[in-house]
């Protein structure tokens, strides 16, 4: 049986995050990764309906840590709105069916490999839950460009 | 009882038949009901005196021919009876009596010389005894011609000078005498008699006339014999001219010609009234001297009888119903059969026994008769109609025709009456010879018809006033149209508004008996087999066999002879044959012809082998030669003389006819190259060459022949298609094949080379083998000029084909077709080519003009760079775009340009040409310029799976 301990640290309780899930993908433009860039702004809409009037208390910053990793902050009501580049989604926030939990791996390998089947045995692995994932926000429409002005001629 | 009962129920049927002649029987005799016609010419001779006869003999009306005619038609087997040949002046055309030989003893008047004396008395006398008798006789005389010629003698009462009787019951006891039978089986005898002794007659009888006696003869008389001598004169020029004309043709006929002109000395008075035409001279007066068939007379002149109501007023008199006749004599099954299948010859009647309509007109307008020439369509048409009353208005070919002047003339003949005249006859129009009017001519004729109809409708409506005015306008006298060929495309919309009849050949029997009295009146000797042989000849053309009777008169032959009419060429029409008639007769043998009566039975049947064949010979060579489509002819024999019953097994009657298909071939080519036409007249020795080789006994069955015009257009196509695809070949390659060596050498097998195997899948994944064996294709196909091209079916679906199909060039049909590539890969190798064409023309573009290119390539460089360096096209544009709006409107963007604020790590990296001014680029980055951007996947869902290892997670 592989026993894998799962563990969560004591008294305060894991952090809520929210997942971010995007109908496309992310792409850095000068191919220098989207490690540490920033990504785009993520607002929430005063009341239901799509309205360009944005709270800019709840607004938030979101940066990328590792590709596909976001980062999560305050929930809050209304429509989210992201802004990456010159796109801006409208998305809305849904309930997971089933919550995920962020997990940290400690390891209990020491890093050089060749000895690791004996030190397998010895110190097992382990994971802390960082975070809990109930919701998440799914931006599944097409992008609308933002064109800030529209000069009479281009 | 049965019988007694058929006989009856035929003779009913008789009655109906012949209804309309009887009544036009009894329509001729109410118009002459003090005497038959014969006596009102007997009267105007009272009045007229010989001389005047004799001076306007030439003219042979019926005035002046027939005041002294002791004529005597008698039936052809007494023809060679020198006495009976009558003095040629004394011809009488017109009145010709049908005379029964049981009535002979009756009709025969008394004849004598006082006849001139007291006609007035005698001629009376002869029609009143006949004319008791003459329905009667008329209607077997009716009832027998059709079966046999001689019966149907147009006989005209004899007479003569002696007191005796020429026909008598027994034979007589004193003088020659010859039995004649008729076909009723009675014999009767005929006397003979001198006919010297009729000689001095008239002019003895004329002095007894003229009283006062100055001269010592009668001036008359002299005048007569200075006419006749100089006549005899200027005729013995024309025959020693015409001798020496013929001298070439035949020895034997010129001899007998000779002979001729030696024994009859009075040959010349003849001569005065050759200048008529012996058709126009013999023409028929009157219904009851038409040779056609009775069938067509019969259904025309009821048709023309329809008419009565509404041209006469006359009513029409309703007939039994021939439906309760017939039960009684037919059985049951036969009746079933008549029911169910109507002959054509019903449905005619049927046609005549319509209802008229509205304006008692009967259904069908116009009269459409149709036969070959020389039949007498015209003169059935003009007798029918005078006979019926009207009056002829004819409109022929020689008349202009065109649309115009056709209107007028219809409506001139149909709407006006002739009001000078005496008796203001209705007209009848005749247009002759349709089939070569102009269809606006015939539409004309046919909106006279149909415009008509139309307004009948509206005119039922109309007013009294208008009616009137309109009535005018429609169509209320009969038009018969003539035509030779009924299915000329002109006449097709006729066709069908027209009572159609079609003229059946003439009965030769009946043709050959008045060719016989023909012969008679002009002084020839004809047997019946003579003119059997040539009625035969001509095809029973009436016009061409009396033509020819009188050319060969005119030559001076009076005796005429089986041999002569065959040598003389003249009897044969300048017919067309069709094509067909004459295949058929190339490959079909005559049938075997009975011998003819006047012919020698025994010289005839030796000689009739090879004499045979060298008719046959003659008749197909004279056959060809006027057909004169040797070409048609020539591919209508190769068509077809594969079919025919061969029986040799050697195949060598195929060899030989081959061999005269390529001698004539080659004389064709000959005749076409070097225009040398002379050879043209060896063109017919194909044909009988062929009648030789291939003529059988039973009926050829023989297409046309199309083999030719197929072929034709196969290579016409098979052409098109190499030369289209030489032209475009390469010169480099095209100045190494022909035409000839691409088609028989070179694509059979580039078709093997342009099909390799290839994976039906995307070039990407081929191999570099593959791509290769992809190039070399495509390579050649362009080379010879070949692509794909997409077709669709005509089931819908879509293939690829070879453009120029060269595929069809060297299928041979029946094989197998070739292994074909799949749809996807012609298509492929179609797109294929098609952009590898367009690279090589862009490449010998360049070729051409280099320098541009350079410039060109250093343009394309430049561009690369600048593209390295800028960013992409949409950014760039967003950027001009972001610019451009900055500047203007900065404060409004101001929260975009906070929302920048933090630019603390990526700013730096991004390019370094746009960073200007410090705002702009803030903005940018927002909005424009940002480091990351999001690119939106339609409808895909990428979602990944991943496998993940619990050693992984360990």
């Amino acid at each position: 049986m592989v026993q894998i301990i799962i563990s969560s640290k004591a008294g305060e309780g894991p952090a809520e995050w929210l997942l971010v899930e995007l109908q496309g993908e992310m792409v850095s433009r000068q191919n220098t990764g989207l490690a540490g860039n920033l990504m785009g702004d993520l607002h929430y809409t005063k009341e239901f309906g799509l309205n360009m009037e944005t709270d800019k208390m709840l607004k938030t910053l979101l940066y990328l840590f590792t590709y596909g990793k976001f980062l999560i902050c305050p929930l809050s009501k209304g429509v989210p709105v992201l802004i990456v580049g010159h796109h801006i989604l409208y998305g809305k926030q849904v309930k997971l069916e089933k919550p995920f939990a962020v997990l940290m791996k400690h390891s209990g390998l020491p890093q050089n490999e060749d000895d690791a089947m004996e030190t397998n045995q010895e110190n097992p692995t382990f994971y802390t839950v960082s975070a809990l994932i109930k919701k998440k926000l799914i931006f599944k429409t097409r992008p609308k460009p933002i064109i800030t002005n529209v000069p009479k001629k281009v | 009882m049965d019988e007694y009962d058929e006989m009856y129920g035929i003779e009913d049927d008789f009655e109906q038949q012949f209804a309309d002649e009887l009544e036009v029987m009894a329509e001729m005799e109410r118009e002459h009901p003090t005497s038959a016609k014969v006596s009102e010419f007997r009267k105007k001779s009272i009045s007229q005196t010989f001389e005047e006869a004799i001076v306007s003999g030439d003219v042979p009306l019926r005035k002046s021919v027939n005041n002294h005619c002791p004529e005597s038609i008698s039936p052809p087997v007494v023809e060679e009876e020198e006495s009976l040949t009558p003095k040629p002046k004394k011809r009488r055309q017109d009145v010709a009596k049908k005379l029964q030989f049981e009535n002979g003893d009756d009709i025969t008047p008394p004849s004598s010389p006082e006849v001139y004396d007291r006609p007035a008395r005698d001629w009376p006398g002869f029609s009143l005894s006949l004319s008791p008798d003459r329905p009667e006789a008329t209607k077997i005389t009716a009832n027998v011609l059709d079966i046999s010629g001689l019966a149907t003698l147009q006989e005209s009462p004899k007479r003569d000078s002696a007191a005796r009787r020429h026909v008598q019951k027994r034979p007589p006891a004193i003088g020659d005498y010859i039995t004649v039978t008729d076909s009723m089986g009675n014999r009767v005898y005929l006397n003979k008699k001198e006919d010297e002794e009729k000689v001095p007659d008239p002019r003895a009888f004329r002095n007894s006339l003229n009283g006062l006696g100055l001269l010592a003869v009668p001036i008359e008389v002299l005048k007569e014999q200075i006419a006749e001598r100089r006549h005899r004169q200027v005729m013995e020029e024309s025959q020693r001219l015409t001798e020496l004309m013929n001298s070439g043709i035949d020895s034997e006929l010129l001899a007998e010609e000779q002979a001729d002109s030696g024994v009859d000395g009075d040959s010349g008075e003849d001569e005065g009234s050759s200048s008529r035409l012996w058709v126009d001279q013999f023409s028929p007066q009157h219904y009851t001297d038409l040779l056609s068939d009775d069938f067509t007379n019969r259904c025309l002149l009821k048709w023309l009888k329809l008419w009565d109501t509404v041209v006469f007023g006359r009513e029409r008199k309703p007939r039994s119903a021939p439906a309760d006749v017939r039960p009684n004599f037919t059985n049951a099954q036969n009746q079933n059969q008549s029911q169910r299948f109507k002959t054509k010859s019903q449905m005619t009647e049927e046609i005549l026994e319509a209802e008229l309509d509205q304006y008692k007109r009967p259904k069908f307008k116009v009269a459409l008769l149709s036969g070959p020439p020389g039949l007498g369509k015209t003169t059935l048409a003009h007798i029918i109609a005078k006979h019926a009353g009207y009056n002829v208005v004819e409109i022929n070919a020689s008349d202009d025709r065109s649309a115009e002047l056709f209107q007028k003339r219809i409506d001139t003949a149909t709407q006006m009456k002739s009001v000078l005249g005496a008796n203001e006859k209705p007209n009848c129009l005749i247009i002759d010879e349709i089939d070569g009017a102009p269809a606006a001519a015939i539409n004309i004729l046919l909106a006279t018809l149909n415009r008509k109809d139309s307004k009948e409708g509206e005119e039922s409506g109309a007013n009294a006033l208008k009616k009137k005015k309109k009535k005018q306008s429609v169509l209320l006298r009969p038009i018969i149209c003539i035509c030779n060929d009924l299915y000329v495309p002109a006449l097709r919309p006729l066709r069908q508004q027209a009572f159609l009849l079609a003229f059946p050949q003439t009965v030769p029997s009946r043709l050959a008996q008045r060719l016989a009295e023909i012969t008679r009146r002009q002084g020839m000797k004809a047997d019946t087999g003579t003119l059997m042989a040539l009625c035969e000849k001509t095809d029973n053309d009436i016009r061409s066999c009396i033509n020819t009777l009188q050319f060969l008169h005119s030559r001076g032959q009076k005796h005429l002879d089986q041999r002569s009419v065959n040598s003389v060429s003249v009897g044969l029409k300048d017919q067309n044959k069709g094509l067909f008639s004459v295949w058929q007769e190339i490959f079909q043998l005559p049938r075997l012809k009975r011998k003819r009566i006047g012919g020698d039975p025994f010289g005839g049947f030796n000689e009739a082998g090879p004499k045979d064949g060298a008719q046959r010979l003659q008749h197909i060579l004279h056959l060809v030669s006027s057909n004169g489509e040797h070409e048609k002819l020539t591919q209508g024999l190769y068509d077809n003389f594969l079919s025919m019953k061969l029986k040799d097994p050697g195949m060598l009657g195929v060899c030989t006819g081959l061999d005269w298909l390529c001698f004539s071939d080659l004389l064709n080519e000959c005749v076409l190259h070097g225009q040398n036409y002379s050879l043209m007249r060896y063109f017919p020795f194909l044909p009988a060459a062929f009648h030789h080789l291939y003529a059988a006994n039973s009926v050829p069955r023989i297409n046309y022949p199309h083999s030719h015009y197929e072929a034709f257009t196969k290579t016409q196509h098979t052409k098109n298609a190499l030369v289209a695809m030489l032209n475009d070949i390469p010169p480099a390659i095209q100045n190494r094949i022909s035409m000839s060596g691409l088609c028989l050498d070179i694509i059979s097998l580039l078709l093997e080379l342009i099909s390799p195997k290839l994976r039906p899948v995307n070039p990407q994944l081929y191999s570099t083998r593959e791509k290769q064996q992809l190039y070399d294709l495509i390579d050649t196909m362009i080379n010879y000029n070949l692509t794909y091209r997409q077709d669709r079916t005509p089931e819908g679906q879509y293939t690829y084909v070879l453009e120029p199909n060269v595929e069809d060039v060297v299928h041979f049909p029946g094989l197998p077709p070739r292994r074909q590539l799949t749809y996807q890969v012609k298509q492929l190798i179609a797109r294929e080519t098609e952009l590898e064409r367009m690279r090589r023309m862009e490449k010998a573009k360049q070729k051409q003009n280099p320098q541009k290119t350079e410039a060109v390539n250093k343009d394309q460089e430049k561009k690369t760079e600048v593209k390295k360096q800028t960013s992409r096209n949409h950014q760039q544009r967003l950027e001009n775009i972001v610019k451009q709006t900055v500047v203007e409107s900065r404060p409004e963007l101001d929260f975009f340009g906070r929302a920048i604020v933090p630019k603390e790590k990526p700013v730096v990296t991004t390019t370094s040409e746009d960073g200007k001014g410090g705002g702009v680029v803030h903005i940018g980055k927002a909005v424009g310029n940002s480091d990351v951007w999001f690119r939106f996947n339609e409808g895909v869902s990428n979602a990944v799976r991943r496998n993940v290892y619990i050693r992984e997670l360990l």
